[in-house]
């Protein structure tokens, strides 16, 4: 029965659930659009993300500093991985980055299934976040309206980095053609290491503050994984806005059609990518011609 | 050896090596592989995933398209075959398993007609997500067909009438390894077929470069679009197999894991080789039941197995079979080439050309002004966001003349290239070919219609042979944009064999013919990608600085082929080299800043001060530079 | 006397006749049980993996176990049910002391019964896979573990086809004894009709009968079998229906549909979820303040919900299980059990634990009643009937669907403050009589196969 505080609700809870999405997929399309490399660990390096935020925040109590801790976990694995394997592979053709890091996120849902085990671990609702906050129209939780604000913050923060420093000029350019980051003369390797180490941190960011929400399992990525696959074909490739907009977009799908059959919210989902891939295959904020 | 008859032997030399040898590893596989481990049930279950492998190498490992979203096909058809024989709908194991094969294709058909609009990494993300879509009908929606989570259960096992024996098979015996081996084999057979024919030369050019053989003139997406079907095709009937070995048909057949799975078992057993997935699947499961009974170390056998993976991607990514193969090659290679040690210095084309080359002067002039226009464009542009790459040029050219297109660096030359032959849609204008409006119709169209370029940087299909490369474009002219001729062979047809024959004699490349693109010298590579744009037999060349990067031996061969080339052709040359310009065109285009800046006789361009102050002036900086 | 027989045997009289006279003496008892049962089993004919499986000193046993995958924790817990039940078994301690048939015996029928492990992943192929392995290559002669219903299914349909005994580890699903049961295997848990059964008087008598309920139904079959009966159960007790959200199974996120739940203006909030899903569910439900206006009943507790939510999120929910290790308080046979896993692993077993153990008992008890391990005659043995003291009081399976006819415990969350231990997670608030659970004959389509 839709009403329309339900209607109110599920559109606002839906703009949580993308924004979120829109964070992590960005960390994917940045990358993708740089490196030109579809990471398919980015699930398991935000639930690593999950995995050292829990750990920190167990042992100190303090949710800034597991916050501080995964990310900068994540973006230090990050960097290792593009400095130990991904840097193999940029003459290598694109499929074959697809194959590592596939076998890599298994090799690293495995190892943190052998510290931790395969039992979801509890991380609580940091003290200023419990409890509900009544919007007018809705009760919200506190820590999700919290957690949406730090994501808009974030992605904002990100916008300034993309598209007011050299490193965003580089990471654009690179987008619009990845000739023109070597054409400018700048150091590519060290570029590509940034970049990397960056996108995997969006991800173990997003990790570490969608743990006290979700539970936190040694798969717990895969979904992730899947939904910003969809994410980054709807708002098409190494596109920023693309990716907001898609993250968005995908919430609001998932969100919208749990008030009439919430069991199809999922499947909406592929449904709205199969229609962007028939009207628009390079996706929303795609270029024509880029593959 | 003298057991062998001579017929025998040449039998065995002729095409059917391979098949042979499988057939004879299968045979003795239940005689070798128990003593390390193996069991009935495993290596029947190898057999399916081989036959599931099959398709997926056809589609990955020789068109180069990476899904993984497989898994979805398999289900289908496993599933689709399971429902008919539990409920008793079709009586016949092999109708369930056509119909669960027919409608995994009809699957495949309908993803692969969205998944195919995009390529390389969007095309694996859109198959995964559309694998997990499935596996989501099957587990919810349609729960009430397949049992949702519990699968179906009571697949009942088939029973062979042979005539002369009835065979009752069983799960977990070996006649059951034998039916599924038998099947195994009839799709291997199969499958070599398919990558024996001129079908699928086509869908290895595609692997090695799409674009290119777009521009070959082949319907690339129609090709790809019918091997993902084969595909999809194969995995479920592979699927339909899975439910009759274990009387049971699993829903996890439609997960992520089984798509992964697959992808993995093939890249460690070597894609691109056939029989690689079916090696692959044999360790993965071997070392997976081996390692997982090992006390302590149970629970780590994913782990293990992904890094192994990993280090094999890494290392080895031609996977086992594929680096045997190499490996054998390489030694023949050697065996071959050690004698003669010619190689080094490569005869060069006008020796080898079997015409006398034409003076400049006998063919200069051929195109009367009187003769037809074959190509024109009628305020042509092209513009990139707000660069404005071209800007409506208007431009004609008759038939037999030799044109050249010159202008300093970033004039708009290649761009405006790229529009005449379709890889880029014009944002304003009309080309005309021969009359007809040809504009925004793409390579593939534009190719078949007798229009084809030599790029400036060169487009080969770079692992494959000279041979191969060249029969790309011949089969395009022999055979039209797309057909279906899967179970042709390829090394039959005369037609073909001979005009591939008759090229690398012209350009000077027959020596070579058996060696892949990667260990030609540069001036070949040139020489080779015009023979490319050239075995389509195009009325239009068009050739994309020619000359650039060449030796002066070498540019001296090249031009002396052009000439001969221009012969009952029309030519149009981008060319920086002013010398060949001048040599070689009847009238001279200038582009400068996007914009047809002048054109006329080479004296008129000689002597224009526009150009001269333009342009000129501009390429001396150039060349300085 | 015995070493006079030995010397007869050795001098060419054959086992049979020897066995058959030296029987009923008493010398025969001292005799080494395998030799005694080689000669019982060619009484019978060769089926299955007898008597291939049961002629050396030691038979073994398929366990197919989640290693890896979204229930490795539970396999994890399985597993060490396994581990203790063949320890006590080979030893004749623990449980195996208490028990009428396996006192003072080592082993089953005088044989040491070996295990191997394979990894399921929570996933019927890889789990046929393992046990065809087991059952092919090892004469596997009793196979069990299991993790969901897809795979007690797949692996009932494997041991129906190969005539090898399933004894089904951890399966819920109604299907399990209904449509999809086999003469070949047996299940001690109780079924979602049962739990639904046996929850919905105590629910209704701990929180009131004239209430609303919301239902937050994981779309698949489980999840629609469970809601059914929980449904059918508490309505008859006045509960009333107000929502029903079915979700996509694995989602990470329930915020979407738990604001419909929190729309629906229940007083009761009925998560059907199990494993992870029920963790971040209810963990979602508190976080949007639902859990404060509503009761949760979860009509089947995940083995380690508890301790993966915390006693914050699970004070006041009620549930079933197939067993709490508190039970030991009350039952002899529990405390033996309970303690000595506690012993070993330094932890409570869960009841995924327990369902491993009690069942390989159940086992080694009926094989040993039956003097054989040829798998028509422990059927019979295990359909005969006979009520046997266990963890559960006294158990026996139904002869029509191989459903244990069990108590039900029905639990209540308890505080932070009521807990006596770390584990203290659950008091039980009722126990229901198995017979009071039972689905009437022929409820969920049983058919059994044959024995043969």
């Amino acid at each position: 029965m839709p009403n329309l505080s339900l209607f109110l609700a599920q559109l606002f809870n839906g703009l949580a659930l993308g924004t979120l999405l829109a964070l992590i997929s960005t960390g994917l399309t940045i990358i993708l659009g740089t490196l030109g490399v579809l990471n398919f660990a980015h699930g398991a390096l935000f639930m690593v993300g999950a995995y050292v935020g829990y750990t920190v925040m167990q042992a100190t109590h303090s949710f800034v500093l597991a916050v501080a801790c995964g990310a900068l976990f994540v973006l230090v694995l990050g960097v290792v991985i593009e400095r130990g394997l991904i840097r193999l592979y940029y003459e290598r053709p694109p499929e074959d980055q697809i194959l590592m890091t596939f076998g890599l996120s298994i090799v690293i849902v495995e190892t943190v299934r052998l510290i931790f085990t395969g039992i979801s671990q509890r991380m609580a609702v940091p003290d200023w976040g419990s409890g509900i906050f009544n919007l007018g129209f809705m009760i919200y939780p506190k820590y999700r309206l919290i957690v949406m604000i730090i994501v808009v913050v974030t992605l904002l923060v990100l916008y300034l980095v993309l598209y007011r420093t050299r490193l965003g000029l580089v990471v654009r350019a690179g987008i619009e053609d990845q000739r023109i980051v070597g054409m400018l003369g700048l150091n590519v390797q060290r570029t590509f290491m940034v970049v990397f180490g960056l996108g995997a941190m969006a991800a173990g960011y997003a990790g570490v503050i969608d743990a006290p929400i979700v539970s936190v399992t040694p798969d717990m990525g895969q979904t992730v994984l899947v939904e910003s696959f969809v994410v980054v074909v709807i708002g098409g490739l190494g596109s920023f806005p693309g990716a907001i907009l898609g993250g968005v977009i995908a919430g609001e799908i998932i969100s919208l059609t749990s008030m009439f059959n919430p069991a199809y919210s999922q499947v909406m989902l592929y449904f709205v990518m199969a229609l962007v891939l028939v009207l628009r295959p390079q996706g929303l904020f795609g270029q024509e011609g880029r593959e | 050896m003298s057991l062998f008859s001579r017929r025998g032997l040449s039998l065995l030399r002729g095409g059917w090596r391979i098949e042979f040898a499988v057939a004879v590893s299968l045979l003795l596989a239940p005689y070798i592989l128990p003593w390390i481990g193996f069991n009935a049930d495993t290596m029947a279950r190898i057999m399916i995933w081989g036959l599931f492998g099959l398709g997926f190498d056809l589609l990955f490992g020789y068109t180069g398209l990476l899904s993984f979203g497989q898994a979805a096909f398999f289900g289908v058809g496993g599933f689709v075959s399971a429902y008919l024989l539990v409920n008793g709908l079709v009586p016949n194991v092999f109708a369930a398993l056509l119909i669960g094969t027919l409608l995994a294709a009809v699957y495949g058909a309908l993803i692969g007609l969205l998944a195919l609009r995009r390529v390389g990494i969007y095309f694996a993300m859109i198959t995964l997500a559309f694998g997990e879509m499935s596996f989501f009908l099957e587990n919810s929606p349609l729960s009430a067909f397949t049992g949702g989570e519990n699968g179906l259960p009571g697949v009942p096992t088939p029973v062979l009438h042979l005539g002369f024996a009835t065979i009752a098979l069983k799960s977990g015996q070996w006649n059951m390894y034998g039916f599924m081996a038998v099947l195994f084999l009839i799709g291997f057979v199969i499958a070599r077929r398919i990558v024996k024919s001129p079908f699928g030369a086509v869908l290895l050019a595609i692997r090695e470069n799409t674009s290119r053989a777009r521009a070959c003139g082949h319907s690339v997406q129609k090709y790809k679009l019918t091997i993902f079907i084969v595909a999809a095709a194969y995995g479920g009937f592979a699927g339909g197999l899975l439910g009759i070995l274990q009387a049971y048909m699993p829903p996890d057949a439609f997960t992520l894991q089984t798509s992964g799975q697959l992808v993995m078992q093939t890249v460690i057993g070597g894609s691109g080789t056939l029989i690689g997935p079916l090696v692959g699947a044999t360790i993965w499961l071997y070392l997976r039941e081996v390692l997982q009974h090992i006390p302590d170390i149970g629970a780590l056998w994913k782990l293990i197995l992904g890094a192994v993976f990993v280090i094999l991607v890494t290392v080895f990514r031609r996977g086992i079979c594929g680096e045997i193969l190499r490996w054998g090659q390489r030694r023949e290679a050697l065996a071959t080439n050690s004698p003669g040690a010619t190689e080094v210095d490569p005869p060069r084309a006008r020796s080898r050309s079997p015409r006398e080359p034409a003076t400049p002067e006998a063919s200069r002039g051929s195109a009367t002004d009187d003769a037809p226009v074959i190509l024109e464009t009628r305020g042509l542009s092209k513009h990139f966001g707000g660069v404005h790459a071209v800007t409506e040029v208007n431009f004609s050219v008759r038939s037999g003349e030799v044109r050249a297109l010159i202008g300093p660096n970033g004039a708009g030359k290649s761009t405006f290239f790229k529009m005449l032959t379709g890889e880029h849609i014009p944002t304003a204008g009309e080309i005309y070919f021969r009359g007809d409006q040809i504009t925004a119709q793409g390579p593939t169209a534009v190719s078949q219609l007798g229009m084809s370029k030599s790029y400036q940087i060169n487009q080969l299909f770079a692992s494959l042979t000279v041979r191969q490369n060249l029969t790309i474009p011949v089969l395009a002219r022999q055979r039209g944009p797309f057909r279906l001729d899967m179970l042709r062979r390829l090394d039959r047809w005369g037609a073909v064999n001979r005009k591939v024959e008759e090229i690398m004699q012209l350009m000077g490349l027959a020596e070579r013919a058996d060696q892949p693109t990667s260990v030609l010298a540069y001036g070949e590579k040139r020489r080779l990608e015009i023979g490319l744009a050239l075995a389509m037999e195009p009325e239009v060349l068009l050739l994309d600085e020619p000359l650039a990067g060449m030796s002066p031996s070498e540019r001296a061969d090249t031009i002396a082929l052009l000439q001969e080339l221009r012969i009952g052709r029309t030519l149009v040359v981008v060319e920086h080299d002013m010398d060949a310009v001048f040599e070689l065109a009847e009238h001279i285009t200038v582009f400068y800043e996007g914009e047809k800046l002048a054109e006329g006789t080479p004296e008129d361009i000689k002597g224009n001060s526009q150009v001269q102050d333009a342009y000129l002036g501009g390429m001396d900086e150039d060349e300085l530079a | 006397m015995s070493n006079q027989k030995d010397n007869r045997v050795r001098r060419g009289v054959s086992r049979r006749s020897f066995i058959k006279t030296g029987l009923g003496t008493a010398g025969a008892l001292m005799l080494p049980s395998a030799f005694l049962n080689s000669a019982w089993a060619k009484d019978y004919p060769s089926l299955g993996t007898f008597p291939a499986g049961a002629s050396g000193d030691s038979v073994f046993v398929g366990l197919s176990i989640p290693l890896t995958g979204a229930y490795s924790a539970t396999g994890q817990d399985e597993k060490h049910g396994y581990e203790l039940a063949f320890e006590h078994i080979n030893a004749g301690t623990g449980m195996a002391a208490m028990m009428d048939s396996l006192k003072g015996s080592q082993g089953v029928l005088g044989k040491k019964v070996e295990y191997g492990i394979g990894d399921s992943e929570t996933n019927p192929n890889s789990a046929v896979q393992v046990q065809t392995h087991f059952i092919h290559d090892k004469n596997a002669i009793m196979i069990s573990g299991c993790s969901s219903s897809a795979v007690a299914i797949a692996i009932e349909k494997l041991a129906q086809r190969e005539k090898v005994l399933n004894m089904v580890g951890a399966s819920g699903s109604n299907d399990t004894t209904g449509k999809d049961c086999q003469r070949y295997g047996f299940r001690s848990q109780p079924s979602a009709y049962m739990a639904g059964k046996a929850l919905a008087p105590v629910v209704a008598k701990e929180i009131g009968k004239n209430v609303k309920v919301a239902y937050l139904v994981p779309d698949y079959t489980y999840g629609h079998t469970v809601f059914n009966s929980t449904q059918k159960f508490t309505e008859q007790q006045g509960w009333k229906t107000v929502s029903k959200v079915v979700v996509p199974v694995g989602a990470s996120d329930y915020s979407s549909y738990l604001l419909n739940i929190a729309n629906s203006g229940a007083d009761v909030f009925v998560n059907v979820c199990f494993g992870n899903d029920s963790v971040a569910s209810s963990k979602q439900a508190q976080q949007f303040g639902i859990l404060d206006k509503m009761k949760m009943v979860v009509p089947n507790i995940s083995p380690f919900q508890a301790s993966e939510l915390g006693a914050d999120i699970m004070a006041g929910v009620y549930g079933t299980l197939d067993f709490w290790w508190t039970m030991a308080q009350r039952n002899e046979y529990a405390k033996t059990f309970v303690d000595a896993f506690d012993k070993k692993y330094g932890k409570k077993p869960r009841w995924t634990a327990h369902i491993a153990y009690l069942q390989s008992m159940m086992w080694a008890d009926a094989v040993t009643r039956a003097g054989t391990f040829y798998p028509p005659e422990v059927i019979k043995t295990l359909e005969s009937g006979k009520r046997i003291p266990s963890t559960l009081g006294e158990v026996y399976y139904r002869a029509e669907d191989h459903q244990m006819v069990r108590e039900v415990p029905v639990v209540r969350g308890k505080s932070k403050s009521e807990m006596r231990s770390p584990e203290d997670y659950f008091e039980i608030v009722g126990v229901t009589p198995g017979e009071t659970v039972m689905p009437p004959k022929g409820t969920f389509g049983c058919s059994l196969g044959g024995y043969t």
